[in-house]
C-alpha cells in the first residue's frame, strides 16, 4: 500500500479537470440563461410593438369610418359587386320595381327593408337560384315592395326606398336593390347617408345620375312606399322578408316561413302554380 | 424537433399562406367574386367591405407582402438575427390577422374562409416562430456560438485526460 502523499499529484490533476469541467458547465449555463433572458426581452419588445401597431390601426380605421360602418365598396371592390349582381340579373327585363317577363304566369311579391340583414341573406342566398331557374326563363316575375323593419328612422327608410324606386324609372331598380344588399353596412349605425346613396347610384351600370336625382323628387315614389306599407299591413306582415305568391293578375297567397338560403320552398310554391 | 425541421415546417406553411394571399390579391384587382362555400358568398361581403383596405392599400396585398418577407427571412442563412426577424414578422402578421378576424366577428358579422385560413396559418406560424426563437439554435456543440457565447476562450480544447 502506497502512502497518501505519493498519490496526491494524480488526484489533484483529476480534481483540477473536474473543477474545470464544472466551471465550464456553469459558465455555459449562465451564458444560456443570459441568452434566454435576452430573447425573452426581445420577444416582449416585439409583442409591445405589435400591440402598438394594432392600436394605431384600430384608431385609424375607427376614425375613418365615423358615422357608422358603411359597407359601401370602394375601388376595385366595386367591380366585384357589380359582376356578382350582373351574374344574377343581367339580361333579365326590368320594369320599375319588377324583375322578369311582364307576362310571366306567376308573380312573387318580395317585401323587404334594404337595411334588413335577413333580407340580405335571402337576396344573396335563395333568390339568385329562383331568378336563374324561374325568372330568367320567363315563368316568374318578382315585384320588390318595401316594408320598414330594420331601418331605424322612418325618414331614412323612405329616402332609401324612394332612391331605389327612382332607379326603376330607368328600369334599373333591381341593380340598385341588389347592390344595396351586397353593400349593407352595420345595422343601427346610420350608415345610409346621402353620400352612401349617391355612391351606390354611381355603381349602377348605365344609370343616368341627373335623371335619377330628379326622379327622387317625384311624389309618385313616396306614394308607392306608402302603398307598400298599406298592403303589408293588410296582409299582417310584421317582419322581413315577407312574400306573396300567386298566378299573375289573380289572388296572392302568403308564402309562410320559406327557407331563405335554399330555393326549395319557393320551387315548391312556384311549381304548384305553373 | 430540430431547428431544421421547424424551419421547413414554417416554410411550407408560409408558402400555403402566400398562395391564399396571392389568390385574394388577384380577386381584389380582377373584380371577380372569390370562391366561397357559403350560399350567399360571405367571402365577397368581407372582401368588399371597408375593412378590405387599409389606407387605400388592399389588405390582401399587405398579406402577400407579409408572407413574402417571412419566406425570405426563412430562406436566408439562419442565425440568431434571422430567427428574430422571422419571429418579429410573423408576430406582426399574427396581430394583423387577429385584428381582421375581430372585424369579421364584431363589425361585419360575416366570415371569409380564405381570411380565416390565413389567420390559422399565421397562428401556427406564430407559435412555431416564438418556440424556435426562444430555444435558440440546436443542441450545443463545439464552435456553436449559442453555447460558447460567454466563454472568453471559445473553441479552446479542454486538457486531455490521462
Amino acid at each position: 500500500m502506497t502512502p497518501p502523499s505519493d498519490t496526491d499529484p494524480d488526484l489533484t490533476r483529476k480534481e483540477r479537470r473536474e473543477q474545470a469541467r464544472t466551471e465550464r458547465k456553469a459558465m455555459e449555463a449562465a451564458a444560456a440563461q443570459s441568452a434566454q433572458r435576452k430573447r425573452l426581452i426581445q420577444l416582449g419588445g416585439v409583442i409591445g410593438v405589435v400591440v402598438v401597431i394594432i392600436i394605431v390601426i384600430v384608431v385609424a380605421s375607427s376614425g375613418g369610418s365615423s358615422g357608422g360602418g358603411s359597407g359601401l365598396a370602394k375601388g376595385s371592390a366595386v367591380n366585384a359587386n357589380v359582376t356578382a349582381v350582373d351574374s344574377v340579373i343581367k339580361g333579365i327585363p326590368q320594369s320599375g320595381n319588377v324583375l322578369g317577363n311582364p307576362n310571366a304566369p306567376v308573380t312573387l311579391q318580395y317585401f323587404g327593408d334594404l337595411e334588413c340583414p335577413i333580407c340580405r341573406e335571402f337576396t344573396l342566398g335563395a333568390l339568385p337560384k329562383v331568378i336563374q331557374k324561374y325568372v330568367r326563363t320567363g315563368k316568374v316575375k318578382i315585384e320588390y315592395n318595401s316594408l320598414e323593419t330594420a331601418t331605424d328612422e322612418q325618414e331614412t327608410f323612405r329616402t332609401q326606398q324612394v332612391a331605389a324606386y327612382a332607379a326603376g324609372k330607368q328600369n334599373l331598380a333591381w341593380y340598385f336593390i341588389e347592390l344595396f344588399y351586397h353593400e349593407q353596412g352595420q345595422e343601427k349605425t346610420g350608415y345610409v347617408t346621402e353620400n352612401y346613396l349617391q355612391g351606390l347610384a354611381q355603381q349602377v351600370p348605365g344609370l343616368n345620375l341627373p335623371n335619377w336625382s330628379a326622379a327622387r323628387n317625384d311624389p309618385a315614389y313616396a306614394e308607392q312606399v306608402t302603398h307598400d306599407a298599406q298592403v303589408a299591413n293588410a296582409e299582417g306582415f310584421t317582419g322581413t322578408p315577407s312574400f306573396l305568391i300567386g298566378k299573375s293578375g289573380q289572388h296572392m297567397e302568403k308564402l309562410e316561413n320559406p327557407n331563405l338560403e335554399e330555393p326549395s320552398s319557393f320551387e315548391a310554391a312556384i311549381n304548384k302554380l305553373l | 424537433m430540430s431547428d431544421r425541421a421547424l424551419r421547413i415546417t414554417m416554410i411550407v406553411l408560409t408558402v400555403i399562406g402566400l398562395g391564399v394571399a396571392s389568390y385574394l390579391t388577384y380577386v381584389h384587382y380582377s373584380g371577380i367574386p372569390p370562391l366561397c362555400s357559403t350560399t350567399h358568398n360571405t367571402c365577397l361581403k368581407v372582401q368588399t367591405s371597408i375593412y378590405s383596405e387599409l389606407a387605400g392599400v388592399p389588405v390582401a396585398l399587405i398579406g402577400l407582402i407579409g408572407y413574402v418577407t417571412i419566406l425570405a427571412s426563412l430562406l436566408v442563412p439562419q442565425r440568431e438575427e434571422t430567427r428574430f426577424a422571422s419571429m418579429a414578422l410573423v408576430l406582426v402578421g399574427f396581430g394583423f390577422s387577429a385584428y381582421l378576424t375581430s372585424r369579421e366577428a364584431f363589425s361585419l358579422h360575416e366570415y371569409c374562409e380564405w381570411c380565416l385560413s390565413s389567420a390559422a396559418i399565421m397562428t401556427v406560424l406564430a407559435c412555431l416562430s416564438v418556440w424556435r426563437f426562444l430555444r435558440g439554435d440546436d443542441a450545443p456543440r463545439a464552435g456553436n456560438p449559442a453555447s460558447v457565447a460567454a466563454e472568453p476562450d471559445a473553441g479552446a480544447p479542454l486538457v486531455a485526460g490521462p
